[in-house]
């Protein structure tokens, strides 16, 4: 299992590594380079130059980029050129804030979709799975937008029970301290997540149900509710684990239609921001940050799958 | 005598009158999408105290159901719809397992009745500790301690023979092999000592040496335990030692049911005795043709007039078709058949084809057509970019085997699973180059072959596969299926291509309307002829058929080794057989090689090499196999033990770990190969059976 674990980070650092390789690329696709979108288009060549041998644009590639690792490994991303604040520092206030917004709305997913998925499995071909089923495939195919709108005006216009802005507090505890306004963006984050993960789950449990072992587990005397909890749901939960590390990434760079609309401060509406003000920085310290979410996913996977499937244990 | 001295609940058996199971009547429906099938229409049987009864029959004959039944473990659609299961559960009353409500079937399943499945690689659940999962029924059926559950589970484990049963407890199911993992299944089911054992098919998914190590632990721990048995099965040679009476079904119902020795020596209905006749190691002679049972069994969707069997039975009048034959007959042997065999004199009515004698006409001369010289093949046991640099460890798959087929002969490749037999195979057919050692075919080297050479080289040689319905394309018609090997090869036109797959058809025995249809429309053994007419599509001169009738029945088997007999006359085909089924190959091969962890550990003519096995792990096989007989002699010394890694094969000769007659020399030097019984009969030993055709003695 340790083996296992050092394996799989040595792997998430080689990636991230390769991560930071293409953000660096990027940077220097930046159309009329770093200098053009920071002095504008009317700078002088001199300045453009000046600016270049200060920044150290001048030097070779490769050097360049062990200067971009330099800086990023003590923390430095550079500065943002419209909001006057390191982007280190804009990341830290919003990066938080996101990653409360994605982890509320997965536990919430996971909560709801576990029992839903084996809710439908068990009562296949019933009024019940074909109620949920209709209610995953509508929640799924509704865009977040409609989706956050009609909740709004359900919830926010014509009940007012939670108000349409979510809270604007600078920290997650002044966030949480504002429960019911953080509510909304929450569950129009969640819905689509628990649709998708309930059609999983059901498939899941559906195929383990089918499998040798439960045929096995029931002449032993089992009842259907304990094969269920103590033999099938472990094994259903394994596909479930790549799909929450392929969703990770997404809700990072997904949350931006939800925070633009519920005008949430977090890292979606940061990067919404910088795309319209040009904020080429700022712009790839959130590529760089999905980056690591995205190898943060897959590495949580793997955990999952090890804890979860001692098959996989023993192979590494 | 069903008294249990380990367990404290079971009270004194009743009388010896009183049966411990009596099936009466029983009636099962399953109801799929768009249909009903009859499964069980009537079966009855019974079951003393302690006694062991066989079910034996072909794919669909009910003998599953019927044990399934019993616990109502019936699959999804399936219900019991007339009926009783009467079942002395040792406190009174027999329960009526067939109107038993959910929770009262409950404190039988796994607690007086206990169930073995086939699969043991699937029917454990793989995230759950072996500990776990042998001491859930006690949990669950006994007021005990999770502390004294533990121990009684290991306890348990070390009654069917597991080694180290502690450590096991802690184990998960893939760190076991297939036959540990039937013992931790056999745990199972009887950790709460149960008064009945049903066995589904145990040990059909398990190798021949485990097979008889399965099968004698069952028997060892039913005299130990003296509970009774139910075992299920398609292999008569499984049934033939292990049981006291027998039930032979058909079509939903029983054809026969008699005690084990009478059924074996007699049987009188006449699907029992075409069963019989179809069994290779029951034909007159090598090289004969078998007789078959043509037609398939009945689908049982519409109850069927008359004898269930009439459309298949040479002996069938125009009663059998009308009238149903009610089950009957003297004591103790009663069967449902208005003909029954024994009856008049048997001679004339075979069934289907007479056993005639094939004579051999293939060519006097035939040469050589494969050579291989000396052929290894490793895989790198990690998989991976780096793999190879690091050193990593290997696995010799195939280690050093010679070998020539000459023209025209079917040679039979034997061995358990992992002894290489498949990757050989593979080898021969061009699908991977071996790591050392060179293949001629046709006098040519296949590794020294250019791109455009190989694949020409590969119409002159076809794989034909044990699972055909995996290796087809389910969305592709049989037509299309039949034609692409022509299409890629680029040979003829459109209109000779179709006039070939028709011709195929024929030649298989199918028919020409075949082509329009999809293969999940076949039958396994139609299937099996698909397989065949696909090998032979581009007319190779060898077909290298890996297991090609292990999945089928009895019955359609032998179909297809007549097919495969008749085809090879007819075309001067060459066969490289490769099969885990001693009695096949020995009906079928002419020349035999017995593989073991990837060595070729003897060859030479089959009836040399089973009749006078020279190397010892041949002799142990022999000993081992399941006779369908059951007055035949016991086994001189049936084969131990597992075979070991091949990633670590022991030094020396590689059988010594499990070899009787092993000695220091074995560990120390490889044995060459010799030839110390004659000509072209060589063995891998440095004590080959010479002296002695019997058991192995220590000579």
């Amino acid at each position: 299992m340790i083996r296992f674990l050092v394996k799989r980070v040595a792997q998430a650092v080689v990636v991230l590594l390769l991560v930071s390789v293409i953000v660096f690329v990027l940077l220097h696709l930046l159309p009329g380079g770093p200098a053009r979108a920071i002095l504008g288009v009317k700078a002088t060549p001199e300045s453009i130059a000046h600016f270049n041998h200060q920044q150290g644009y001048d030097r070779s590639l490769p050097q360049q980029y062990v200067m971009y690792l330099g800086r990023l490994l003590t923390g430095d991303l550079g500065e943002s050129y419209k909001l006057n604040q390191s982007v280190t520092s804009l990341l830290a206030e919003r990066l938080p804030k996101t990653a409360l917004l994605a982890g509320l709305s997965i536990a919430l997913a996971a909560v709801l979709a576990v029992p839903l998925g084996v809710l439908q499995a068990v009562r296949r071909g019933k009024a019940a799975d074909y109620l949920l089923t209709g209610a995953a495939f509508l929640a799924y195919a509704t865009p977040v937008f409609f989706l956050g709108l009609v909740l709004i005006l359900v919830f926010s216009q014509q009940l007012q029970i939670f108000p349409a802005e979510a809270p604007q507090a600078d920290t997650v505890g002044g966030l949480l301290a504002d429960a019911p306004a953080l509510v909304l963006p929450v569950v129009t984050t969640a819905l689509g997540i628990i649709a998708a993960f309930s059609r999983y789950m059901r498939s899941a449990v559906l195929d383990n149900l089918e499998e040798d072992y439960v045929r096995t587990a029931r002449a032993k005397g089992q009842s259907s509710a304990r094969v269920m909890a103590r033999h099938v749901l472990r094994n259903a939960l394994i596909p479930l684990a790549t799909l929450l590390g392929l969703y990770l990434p997404t809700l990072f760079s997904g949350t931006l239609v939800v925070e633009s609309m519920f005008n949430y401060p977090g890292m979606g509406l940061l990067f919404w921001n910088a795309a319209q003000g040009s904020d080429f920085p700022v712009l790839l310290g959130v590529t760089l940050v999905v980056g690591v979410a995205t190898v943060l996913g897959s590495l949580i996977t793997d955990i999952a799958y090890a804890v979860l499937d001692p098959r996989i244990r023993s192979v590494s | 005598m069903t008294a249990d001295p380990l367990s404290a609940t079971t009270r004194p058996a009743p009388g010896p009158a009183a049966p411990l199971l009596a099936v009466e009547d029983l009636h099962v429906e399953i109801t799929g999408r768009d249909r009903t099938v009859h499964a069980l229409d009537g079966v009855s049987l019974d079951l003393a105290p302690g006694e062991a009864l066989g079910i034996v029959g072909e794919s669909g004959c009910g003998k599953t159901m019927t044990a399934l039944s019993v616990l109502g473990l019936l699959p999804k659609g399936g219900r019991i719809t007339g009926g009783r299961i009467l079942f002395q559960d040792g406190s009174g009353r027999p329960a009526d397992l067939a109107a038993a409500p959910e929770p009262a079937l409950r404190d039988v399943r796994g607690n007086t009745i206990g169930m073995v499945f086939q699969d043991p690689l699937t029917s454990l659940n793989p995230t759950v500790t072996i500990g776990a999962q042998v001491a859930e029924p006690l949990l669950l059926h006994r007021e005990t301690t999770r502390r004294d559950a533990w121990a009684k589970a290991e306890e348990t484990l070390r009654l069917v023979g597991m080694p180290q049963p502690a450590e096991r407890m802690r184990n998960y199911p893939h760190q076991l092999s297939g036959g540990m993992r039937q013992r931790v299944a056999i745990a199972m089911a009887l950790v709460c000592e149960p008064r009945l054992l049903i066995a589904d098919e145990p040990t059909t998914a398990l190798d021949v040496t485990t097979q008889h190590q399965i099968l004698e632990l069952i028997d060892d721990l039913r005299a130990r335990l003296g509970m009774a048995m139910i075992l299920v099965t398609h292999d008569l040679g499984v049934i033939a030692k292990r049981v006291d009476r027998v039930a032979v079904m058909y079509g939903g119902r029983i054809a026969e049911r008699a005690g084990v020795r009478g059924l074996f020596a007699a049987p009188r209905h006449r699907y029992t005795e075409a069963l019989f006749a179809a069994l290779p190691e029951r034909a007159a002679a090598e090289r004969t043709t078998l007789a078959t049972i043509p037609g398939l069994p009945p689908a049982l969707v519409t109850r069927p007039v008359g004898c269930r069997f009439a459309p298949r039975c040479a002996h069938a009048t125009a009663r059998c078709r009308t009238e149903e034959p009610a089950l009957a007959g003297e004591a103790g042997h009663a069967y449902a058949c208005f003909h029954p065999a024994g009856a008049e004199p048997v001679a004339a009515a075979e069934p289907a084809a007479a056993v005639d004698s094939v004579p051999d006409d293939r060519p006097t001369d035939p040469g050589i057509l494969l050579d291989l010289d000396n052929v290894t093949k490793r895989y790198a046991l990690h998989a991976g970019p780096f793999a190879r640099r690091r050193g990593a460890r290997e696995v010799g798959a195939v280690a050093g085997v010679s070998l020539t087929v000459t023209r025209g002969e079917t040679f039979g490749i034997v061995g358990e699973s992992g002894c290489g037999k498949s990757t050989l195979g593979r080898l021969v057919v061009g699908l991977e180059p071996p790591t050392d050692g060179t293949i001629r075919f046709a006098g040519r080297d296949i590794g020294a072959l250019s791109r455009r050479e190989l694949r020409a080289h590969r119409r002159d040689v076809q794989l034909m596969f044990q699972d055909s319905y995996a290796s087809m394309d389910p969305r592709m018609r049989v037509g299309t299926i039949l034609r692409e090997p022509l299409v890629i090869q680029g040979i003829g036109d459109r209109a000779a291509q179709l006039r070939r797959v028709g011709a195929l058809l024929d030649d298989v025995g199918l028919p020409r309307g075949a082509a329009e249809r999809y293969p999940h429309e076949f039958s396994g053994g139609q299937r099996q002829r698909l397989g065949l007419a696909r090998a032979l599509a581009l007319s190779p001169s060898l077909v290298v058929a890996d297991e090609p009738v292990s999945a089928l029945d009895v019955s359609v088997q032998a179909q297809i080794l007549n097919l495969m007999r008749d085809l090879q006359r007819e075309k001067g085909l060459t066969y490289l057989f490769i099969s885990h089924d001693l009695a096949v190959v020995r009906h079928l091969a002419d020349t035999v090689g017995v593989m073991y962890l990837g060595r070729l550990v003897e060859t030479g003519p089959a009836r040399e090499v089973f009749e006078r096995p020279l190397h010892p792990y041949t002799r142990g096989l022999l000993d081992t196999v399941n006779a369908p007989d059951p007055t035949a002699p016991a086994a001189g010394t049936p084969l131990t033990g597992e075979t070991p890694s091949a990633a670590a094969p022991p030094s020396g000769c590689r059988f010594r770990t499990r070899c009787p007659a092993a000695r220091a020399r074995c560990a120390e030097s490889e044995p060459a190969p010799t030839e110390p019984a004659g000509p072209g009969h060589r063995v891998a030993c440095h004590f080959p059976l010479v002296a002695s055709p019997g058991p192995v003695s220590s000579g």
